[in-house]
This record gives structure tokens, sequence and C-alpha cells, in this order.
């Protein structure tokens, strides 16, 4: 019984942890600038192929360019590392793309819905083109060393979902102190608090807004990543299931708030994981209608602030 | 090549779109058309496949009365569902009404997948047929699109058709204006779900096929594309939008690999250049004006 | 509206006559569906190998009646794969080849049974398909006759298994289908399964029903997905500690599951349609045209069995053509006839001697039985024999 309870938590921890780190990638570029980034997901199966990428392994480009892979392989911790800090980069130039003009004409919200989505979908279809449809897995080296799976009590998980939880948990906090303690941190809270008054104050919103896309790019590419040791690559559209989950908690928690994404995060994984095996069917719908009887009675979210509308 | 089959389709994306585009005139940022849509369909898959009476023959024809019924049924029972979760619903602003209406999406799709009824993985093939090829899809779905249209038009200058621009211009100065504003936003809901349950019955004949792949997420945010790049302002920006954007991954079929890049290319960059859509307000005034003229100018 | 339903009438070119064999414009077409994108393109690939190698081989028969192949993307999903149909139909395909998937057939298999157009699927093996109608055949087994193989023989390796967990993709028609057969095949052996798991295609995190499964401690499992899911599901399992014996289904089998699952791919029970050591000089042609492209490797079933549906397909219409049965009809009058010689017709291919029952289900004399072996270096490996049954034909 309690290693039945065990092994649910542990469960809904791993999916969960990946889930609240794409919820944060949400949250930091809706606090800056109140709308929602629809390319994270594919931004999620960018960081994915990149790290995958620079350990080395081989894709095919459709068939086209059979067994091709970079010529050197780096070792796991730096490829995860490398390949968050080059979707992050990406994240910039989605952006350049899709954010900027419209800003420039001070459009309506709903467009950066639109173009963000574009911006996905040419990402994610310029994977399938450049890196192949099929399903990539991780060369086995990336954990060597580490046994396959720990057992707790009687409960058992991968000692590759455990990695998942630990780097989920490390980058949630190390966002959480930077967000609270770091100048530029501050900066950033004090422009997703309010725009205006930050500029008067001398920060730079501008530069503040580009930090958290680069941030929030890094968070889903550093998701990308985990998912693709832990799992595999089955697809350059992985990232779209992931971003839509993510979008979920990022509304149960409440929009904006970090510790609202992380809690919204983990909730979601263990809601997931209490479904019995016979009814896995529904599992999806269950993470979605929770969310809609939040939303019934907690119009914000859980931890959302409420939006104050000024007449 | 635009073959008959892709005309149909190009209209049925054209009902959808105007089904996404009512509850954005009363200003709620509504993507719960999939699911509605999604319910129409599998109405009809049911109906036809499973009930003698309507007379679906042994070599797959239908009559067109039957037929005639279940797009009346399909867009009744969408209907229906909207009337009892648009009240909870509507209640949610802006983002959160979006998100709630995508999660609606969601769980319909898993309940369609799930329930014994409703076909499952395989979804309900062998749908009979009212007409032998899509020729005969044209005027069912023309005559939906026009019909849909003369309720926008009507809409326009009637008193509900005025709240609704009045709330989606700003609700709160409009409820102090006296408008009921739930009334109202639920008209739209419950309207643009009808279309899009029986937008939903026609498909489902049309493809021949059933499942709950029909209503999914992408599917409801590439509607909102038309709106937003036909233009959101009337809803001929919707019907141009979901015509073009239904028609172009078929169009580019010959670029090969790259023609959902070059997709996604004109939806990234579309808002850029027609930050209005394709019918601008700007258009649409001289349209009007047009009219006007060839009304006072004497028939030669 | 009546100008469109002019442009529609001409569009259709089921009406149009049959030029002559040896006319500029005398080849026909030949159409194929197969899933170049998306993750059924795992099995889309080989297929479209299986294909080219059997245009090739055909070119090397003196055809009387020339042919075109014209290849489409059928996508992973159905929508992909009727548009795909549509587009070859309209185009006057006189025959197709395809879809990759059951999922797909059922959606696509009925727009060419109205039109009339012949269908020879090369893989789907769901239950019912070739009865959607007089159009549509096979030359991929039902799962219903070769699954129970892959049961009976992990028991015949360890007959004191008390205990086997079934876990299947519950969103698939093709799995949904052969997990059916796994467990009636496995109560018909006294072998209830102790739990039946259910994922879906899109999943590839298996901890959850995984860790429910091993609970009850089975010493078999028995796997109906696809062979993305499957490789990943494979792996999580003998991550997670399981040592017994795994049985895979139809959807796993393609080398190209050796990168996914890699080296915990070894010894995973299979049964399959065809064995490169048939010692038959079709196959062994085959086999030497395959090696040409991809040295070092036996063929997969896959791409055996796309090799076969064309060649199927090419050899109809050369006995149909010698019979003088083009001169002189419409598309769709060769359509039906191309069709009634296909299924009157005896082949010998890759696969064995085939032939087709009057419902287009194909019958095939024997089957087998293979187990992967993995290579030390975990990245390559092959499906080695381990059984080769004969067994009697499909019941009704």
């Amino acid at each position: 019984m309690i290693e039945a309870l065990l092994q649910t938590l542990l469960n809904g921890a791993a999916s969960g942890g990946v889930y609240a780190l794409v919820a944060l990638g949400y949250t930091l570029v809706f606090s800056v600038l109140g709308v929602i980034n629809f390319a994270l997901g594919a931004l999620f199966s960018l960081g994915g192929y990149l790290t995958y990428l620079l350990m080395g392994g081989p894709i095919s480009a459709n068939g086209g360019l059979p067994g091709w892979g970079l010529p050197f392989g780096l070792p796991f911790p730096l490829a995860l590392l490398l390949g968050a800090a080059l979707t992050g980069i990406a994240s910039l130039g989605v952006e350049r793309l899709a954010f900027a003009p419209l800003r420039r004409r001070n459009a309506e919200p709903l467009l950066y819905l639109i173009t963000s989505l574009g911006a996905g979908l040419v990402l994610v279809n310029l994977l399938q083109m450049l890196m192949g449809a099929e399903g990539y897995a991780f060369p086995a080296t990336a954990l060597a060393g580490l046994p396959d799976a720990v057992v707790l009590g009687g409960a058992r998980i991968r000692s590759v979902q455990v990695l998942l939880l630990a780097v989920c948990a490390a980058a949630v906090i190390a966002l959480t102190l930077w967000l609270e303690r770091s100048r530029s941190g501050r900066a950033l809270k004090a422009v997703a608090e309010d725009a205006t008054t930050a500029r008067l104050l001398g920060i730079n919103s501008d530069a503040m807004l580009r930090l958290a896309f680069l941030l929030s790019g890094a968070l889903a590419g550093l998701g990308g990543g985990l998912i693709g040791v832990s799992i595999s690559l089955p697809g350059p559209y992985v990232g779209i299931g992931y971003g839509l989950k993510g979008l979920a908690v990022l509304v149960l928690g409440g929009l904006g708030s970090v510790p609202g994404a992380i809690a919204g995060g983990l909730l979601m994984g263990l809601a997931e994981a209490l479904v019995p095996g016979e009814a896995s069917g529904w599992r999806d719908a269950l993470a979605f209608a929770i969310l809609f009887a939040v939303l019934l009675l907690r119009p914000t979210g859980l931890l959302g602030r409420r939006l104050l509308e000024k007449v | 090549m635009i073959d008959n089959g892709l005309l149909v389709q190009m209209l049925i994306g054209a009902l959808l779109g105007v089904s996404v585009y009512l509850p954005l005139a009363a200003g709620q940022l509504s993507l719960a058309t999939p699911a509605f849509y999604a319910v129409g369909g599998t109405l009809a898959a049911l109906l036809s496949t499973t009930w003698p009476a309507l007379g679906a023959d042994a070599d797959g024809s239908f009559p067109l009365a039957s037929f005639l019924l279940e797009l009346l049924l399909g867009g009744l029972l969408a209907g229906v569902l909207a009337l009892l979760v648009g009240r909870l619903v509507l209640r949610l602003q802006g983002i959160y009404l979006a998100i709630a209406t995508i999660a609606l999406v969601e769980i319909v799709r898993v309940a369609i997948l799930n329930l014994p009824f409703t076909g499952g993985a395989i979804g309900i093939f062998g749908i009979p047929q009212p007409f032998p090829t899509a020729v005969g899809y044209l005027l069912p779905a023309l005559g939906l699109l026009a019909l849909a249209g003369w309720v926008c038009q009507r809409l326009e200058v009637m008193p509900l058709g005025r709240a609704m621009a009045a709330i989606r211009n700003d609700e709160l100065a409009a409820s102090c204006m006296g408008i009921d504003t739930t009334r109202v936003k639920l008209t739209a809901f419950v309207l643009s779900a009808v279309l899009a349950g029986s937008t939903g019955a026609l498909a489902a004949h049309f493809l021949n096929t059933w499942n709950a792949r029909q209503g999914s997420f992408d599917t409801a945010v590439t509607m909102l594309a038309f709106v937003i790049l036909g233009g959101s302002r009337s809803w001929l920006g919707p019907v141009l939008g979901g015509l073009l954007l239904t028609a172009l991954p078929e169009l580019l079929r010959p670029v090969g690999d790259g023609r959902l890049v070059l997709f996604g290319l004109v939806i990234l960059l579309g808002p850029s250049v027609f930050p209005q859509g394709l019918i601008t307000p700007g258009l649409l005034e001289r349209l009007g004006r047009l009219g006007e003229r060839a009304e006072r100018e004497p028939q030669p | 509206m009546g100008g469109l339903a002019v442009l529609g009438q001409q569009a259709d070119p089921a009406a149009k006559a049959v030029p002559a064999a040896d006319a500029p414009n005398g080849a026909l077409t030949i159409g194929a569906v197969i899933a170049l994108t998306g993750n059924a393109n795992l099995y889309g690939q080989d297929q479209r190998l299986g294909i080219d190698l059997a245009r090739r081989w055909s070119l090397t028969q003196s055809p009387r009646r020339p042919l075109r192949l014209q290849l489409e993307d059928g996508g992973s999903d159905e929508a992909t794969a009727i548009a795909g149909f549509n587009l070859l139909i309209n185009q006057g395909a006189l025959a197709l080849i395809g879809p990759t998937l059951s999922q797909q057939a059922f959606a696509a298999d009925p727009i060419a049974q109205r039109r009339g157009v012949p269908v020879v699927a090369p893989s789907n093996t769901a239950k019912g398909i070739p009865q959607i109608g007089p159009f549509i055949s096979r030359v991929s087994a039902q799962s219903s006759v070769i699954a129970p193989l892959s049961i009976a023989e992990a028991l015949r390796r360890d007959p004191a298994i008390q205990r086997v967990a079934v876990i299947y993709a519950h969103d698939d028609a093709y799995s949904t289908a052969e997990t059916l057969i796994f467990q009636k095949a496995l109560t018909a052996r006294g072998l209830p399964p102790v739990t039946v798991q259910r994922v879906q295609l899109a999943d590839n995190d298996f901890q959850i029903p995984i860790t429910a499964a091993l609970q009850l401690r089975p010493q078999l499992v028995v796997i109906s997905v696809q062979a993305v899911a499957g490789g990943n599901l494979i792996r999580q399992l003998r991550e997670l500690g399981y040592r017994g014996q795994i049985v895979v289904g139809n959807g796993l089998n393609t080398p190209n599951i050796y990168p996914i699952c890699q080296r915990w791919c070894d010894g995973i029970l299979i049964a399959q349609a065809y064995s490169p050591e048939l010692n038959t000089p079709i196959n062994r042609t085959f086999q030497r045209l395959y090696l040409g492209v991809r040295p070092g490797q036996p063929p997969s079933q896959m791409t055996a069995q796309a090799f076969a549906a064309y060649q199927v397909v090419f050899e109809a219409v050369q006995r149909l053509q010698r019979r003088g049965g083009m001169a002189g009809v419409s598309l769709g009058q060769a359509r039906e006839a191309l069709m009634a010689e296909l299924l009157g017709g005896q082949y010998d291919t890759p696969l064995g001697p085939i032939h087709f029952t009057p419902d287009g289900e194909v019958v095939q004399g024997r089957f087998y039985v293979a187990q992967v072996r993995m290579d030390p270096g975990g990245r390559s490996g092959r499906f080695a024999l381990v059984r080769n049954s004969p067994v009697s034909p499909p019941e009704r």
C-alpha cells in the first residue's frame, strides 16, 4: 500500500517536474509581455534535438543524410546545458520575428497568438525537414555508470527519471533565487509588475523582455533535452504535447505566478499518476478537466493575481 | 489543383472560420468550435450508420432528407451543449476563457476516443453518402455558408448585433449601458456552436469516416488564424481566411517537404503584413460606399 | 455551380479510354500512398524501398504494358492518406498500393472502394480490412493468423509461465485488433492476462503502466503498439528491472526499432510473415537487389511485403494485358477487370507462394518466429529466425 503510494508519488513527480519547467517558460514571457508564446512547444522539441546532436547523435534528414552526425560528441551534462542555451538564443529569434514587429505597431494581444503559432509551425517543420521524422534515442553512454533503476522500498524509478527530477528542481530553485535575489532578476520582476514605472526607474524593459525570452527558451530547451534522454525523441512534434500540458499548468497555477507554475506542474503530474491503468485513455482529459474545474471555481487559477481592470 | 473535393473542404474551412468569428464579434475569444464540430460529426456518423430508420442503403447511399435532418440535429445538439456549458464558461475573461475552451476541446476529444459507442480509435467509417461524388456536397456547403452569412449580416443591423459590438468594444461600458452581457455572449456562443455542429455533420458525410482526431487543439488555433488573417471585423474575413488557408497546404503539395514550413511562414508573417487581416474595415467601407452609389445611380 | 459540376465531370478519368500499350502515353499509373512523414514513416521508408526494388525488378521482366509509379505521402494520419488516395484516383491511377497503417486503411479504403479502384495493402493486418469491399485486398496476413505463433514460441521456451501482462495502444486500429488476438490466444492456453494496460500511440513515458504491471510480477509481457512507442516501452521495461520474456506484435517488425531500444531490444520474440532464409529464386533476387542498396543487412518484413504488393499488381496487369483485357475499355472497366484478375492469380513472391481468397485476404502457407539479436555495440542487430511454421489457410 505504502509502496504503491510511493510509486505513484515518484511517477507523478517525474512528469510534474517537466510540466513545471514548461509552465515556467510560459510564465516568464507572460509576466513581462502579457501574452502566451505558442512557439514554446516547438522550442522544447528544438532543445531535445540540439542536445542529441551535440552528443554526436546521428540523424538522417528523412533518409537524405543517413548517419550524419557532428564530428564530436559532448558528454551529456555539457550537451544539455549548451542545447538549452542555444534554444534560448533561438527563442530570441522567435521574439524578433514573431513578437517585435507586432509590438512596434501596438497590435492587439490576439495577433501574438497567431504569429507565435506560425513561428512554432515553421520551427517544427524545419526540424522535420532537417532531422527527419524518425524517433531518435540518445546514445546509451549518456548516463554511463548509473544503474538502470533506483529502488526505494518496493517502488522503482528509472535513474534517468531521478536525474530529470533533480535537474528540474535545480533549475526551478535557481530561477526562483535569481528572480528574488539578483539585480537583473528583480529588474525582470519589476518590469512584470509594471513596465512603465520600471522604465521610469531606469530599467531597460526591452532588455528585460529579451532576457525573459532567452530564459524561457532555455527552460523549454532544458525540458526537451531531459525528455529526450529519458524517453527518446519520437519526432519533432514531441514538444507540442508538452507545450499544451504546460499551458494547462500555467493557467492552473495562475498566469504569471512562478510558485503557481511549480505547484501546478507537480499537481498535474500527481493527478495523472493517480489514474489507474485501465482508464489510461482518460489521462489526458484529466489534466484539462482539472483545469476546467479550477477555472470555474477560481477564474484566475490557483495562485494567480486577480486582473484589475482600470476604467 | 483545386478539385471539387478541395473546394468542399475550403467551404468547410470557411464555415468553421465564421463559427470562431461569432463569439469574437462579441469580444469573446472562444476556441470551442472544434469541440462542437466533433460533436456534430459524431452524431451524424452514429445516426447514419446505426439508425436504420434514416434509410442508409447497403451500397452506401443515403437519402437527402435524412442528410438534411442530420445537419439540423448536429447543430441542435451542439447548441444544447453550448447552452449548458456556456453559462459556466463565459464568466471567464480573456485568455482564461480561451484556455477553458481549449480544455473543453481536449475533453471532448478524449471522451469521443474512449466512449464505447463512438468507435474508439478506429472511429466510424463507411459513412453513407447522400451524393455519389464530391460535387454534390457543394450545394449544401454553399447553402450553409449563405445561411451563416445572412445571419451575420442581419446581426449587424439588429440590436443583438449592436450589443455584441458594444461588448467587444468595452464590456464594462456595455453593461453600464444596460446590456445584458451574459445573454448576448451566450447567444453568440450558441450560434457559433450550432454552426460548428451542422458543419461537423456535413463533414462527417463528406469525409466518409469520422474519429476523435477531427476536433483537436491545433485545428482550433488554425481556425483562429482564418479569422485573424482574413479580418476579424466582418464575417467575410473568416470566410476568405478559411477558403485561402484551407487551400494553401494542398496547393503547396508540389513544393514537397517544405510546404508546411511555407504555410507556417504565412501564418507567422501574415499579421505583420496585414495587421487587420485581408478584409479590413477600410475595405468594407469602400465596398459599402460602392454599394450605396450603385443604389443611388439610375439603372441603365 | 453548373460550371463547377462540369469541371468535376471532366476531372474524373474513369470514363477515359485506356490507351494502347505501345502508344506514347501507354504507361498506366500505379499509385502508392505510403507514410513518408510522421511516426509511421519508420515503416514507410522500408515500404518505399520495397516498392522501388519491385519496380526495378519489373523492368527486367519485359512487361507488355509499361507501368509508371506515382508515390504520395500518406502521412501518419487518416486525413493525409485520404488526400493521397483522392489525388491519385483523380489523376487516373489504375490501382493503389497502401496505405501504411490499418488505422488509415479504415478511413481511405472505402473511398477507393466507392470509386472502383483496386487497392493492395502491403502492411495492414487488422481484422476486417479486405471486407471493406470487393476492391480491397492485402498481401499482409491478418494478425489472427500470425500473432498466436509468437505466444506459442514463448510458452514453448518456458512452459512454466503463469502470469502474463498485456500492453497495447488503445487509440490505434492495428493495436486494438492485434491485442484481442493475443489475449484470445493466451486465454485459450489457460493463461488469461493478469493485467491489461492501455497506452496511447503518442505516449513515450511508460513509467505508469509498466510499474503497475510489474507489481503483479509477470513472467511474460505481450506488447501491441507501433514501432516508436514499442522501442521505448521495451527499453523502459528492461530498465525498470523486468527480466522475463517479451513478445511483440507486427508494429515492431522493422529494424528501425534498433536505434530506439538499442541493446535492450535483444531477445524479444516476434512472429513474421517473411524470412530472408526462404530459399526461392524470387527471394534471392529480391535480396540481391536489396543488398545493392543496403549492404550488410537482411531485408525487413515491411520491405518484402511492399515488394510483394507491387509484384502482385504488376503481374496481374501483365496477365490482363496478354489476355487482351485492356483493349478498348475505359479506365473504370480496366480497374474492374484488373481486380478480378488480381484475385484469381497465384504469385511467387519473396514471402513465398501466395494467392487470395475471393474476399481479398491473402493466403500464405508459411510463417516464422524470429528473435531480435543485437550486436554488442547495441547499434545494430537482426531478426534471427527461430521457428518456421506451416499454417493452414485462414478461417473466414
